[in-house]
């Protein structure tokens, strides 16, 4: 069975037809073709999948497509202006806090929510705000410079 | 797959009543997905995510009136469930990840029914009570009497949580949750103990005590003999010792890839007294010696 979605993306109205099974994810990279969601271990174990819903980040792939609807969803191609980086983009490419690179936007929308709620994150709001998201080639230092590089930017402090 | 989305509970009663042995009830998501990925998809998904009414936190006199579809986060930042029922705030607070809780709600951890969910055992040692509709009504149930199994509740196929009713712990009782997991929140617990003590008026004996034990039995449980065992008595380091072994006794685990049956007891054990021993000293102010 299919089901009308009708849903906010990036900021643009879009209404296309998924199967009531499908998740957020695979509506996002199956449906719209919008691959930079990760599609990784499809649990919700892992924040490869990470985007913005209604304010508050998420894992896409444990999302019904459905609850799209109405909804405001802000993925990783959402974030650049043009050809300007987010600030939170061009701190994970400053501190190099990319290695593989799979990881990276899940981190990168988890850490948007983050700064859009503060940007003076203690460590606690930082562990709390990434302990989702996985990286399997364990750049964890590099990724915390960035959040804080990342936070400083956008408060003014550098 | 037919799937349904009702727009009032009555609603969503009658499609359950009508489907309900082939049906599956989807409200954050955050297991049933894995299982439409991973296992198979039903023969109709009933989302009830939206369902009005059925969200938020209120004050009830002397207890919290949970909705069903709350989330988790919703508890975790709610100022009412961390300074009134600061057992269910622990147990949110160490529940998955941000990006979880910010979708899974309590009502879907309780149905689940899942042994170790995260919020049963703080729930039973807060002798919480769901309200359950049924197509033929609605009924009050006590959670101690709510689980019947791995997956299994007094819900059945046709019946919903809609709202969880939590009172207020004694007045001078303290409570703690513990969790024993190898990779920290993310990780389901191979155990979870949760403890509530409430001294006597001098601060000198134990008057009530409540004991929840999570993942070490086909539902959670409430630990009976150790709580008889210490009631009306005072915390020292012989009962402590005997009360760990008590509860360990207590717990029918199994073995499964998280852990043995025999190393889920020793955990049991350890957490019972370490639980034991911080709730007698936040609430008495006195060591167990």
């Amino acid at each position: 069975m299919s089901v009308t979605i009708t849903t906010k993306i990036n900021g643009q109205a879009v209404s296309a037809v998924a199967e009531a099974s499908a998740s957020l994810l695979e509506f996002l990279r199956d449906t719209l073709e919008m691959k930079g969601s990760k599609l990784c271990c499809n649990t919700g174990e892992c924040g490869a999948c990470t985007v913005i819903y209604n304010g508050k980040p998420i894992n896409s792939c444990v999302t019904m497509a459905a609850d799209a609807n109405g909804a405001e969803i802000v993925t990783i191609e959402g974030l650049a202006d043009g050809e300007k980086l987010h600030p939170v983009q061009q701190a994970f490419i400053d501190t190099g806090a990319v290695q593989c690179g799979y990881c990276t936007p899940g981190y990168i929308m988890s850490v948007k929510a983050l700064l859009d709620r503060t940007t003076k994150p203690t460590p606690a709001d930082i562990e709390e705000a990434v302990s989702g998201n996985i990286c399997r080639c364990t750049g964890y230092n590099k990724i915390v410079d960035a959040i804080h590089l990342a936070a400083d930017r956008i408060a003014g402090r550098a | 797959m037919e799937y349904f989305e009702p727009k009032s509970l009555s609603e969503a009663l009658s499609v359950l009543e009508k489907h309900g042995a082939e049906a599956k009830v989807i409200a954050g998501g955050t297991d049933v997905m894995v299982d439409i990925k991973f296992k198979e998809e039903p023969g109709s998904l009933v989302n009830i995510k939206k369902l009005p009414g059925m969200s938020g936190i209120k004050e009830n006199g002397g207890s919290l009136r949970i909705g069903a579809l709350t989330t988790i986060r919703d508890l975790e930042t709610s100022t009412l469930v961390r300074e009134k029922l600061p057992v269910l705030w622990e147990a949110s607070h160490q529940f998955a990840s941000l990006q979880v809780r910010n979708t899974a709600t309590i009502g879907g951890n309780i149905c689940r029914a899942s042994p170790s969910g995260e919020t049963l055992a703080p729930l039973l040692v807060l002798e919480a009570t769901g309200k359950c509709a049924f197509p033929e009504g609605e009924k009050s149930q006590p959670f101690t009497s709510f689980f019947q199994g791995p997956g299994k509740s007094v819900l059945g196929a046709k019946g919903l949580l809609t709202e969880i009713d939590v009172p207020y712990p004694a007045a001078g009782s303290k409570s703690v949750y513990l969790k024993h997991a190898v990779r920290g929140a993310m990780d389901i617990a191979m155990v979870g103990v949760a403890v509530m003590i409430t001294p006597d008026a001098g601060k000198n004996n134990i008057q009530d005590v409540r004991i929840g034990l999570g993942a070490v039995a086909p539902t959670p449980v409430r630990a009976p003999k150790t709580e008889a065992l210490l009631r009306g008595k005072p915390l020292t380091a012989a009962l402590l010792k005997e009360a760990g072994a008590l509860a360990a006794s207590e717990a029918t685990p199994i073995t499964d890839q998280r852990s043995s049956a025999e190393n889920r007891r020793w955990i049991v054990e350890a957490l019972t007294r370490r639980g034991l021993e911080q709730t007698w000293i936040a609430a008495t102010g006195k060591e167990v010696v």
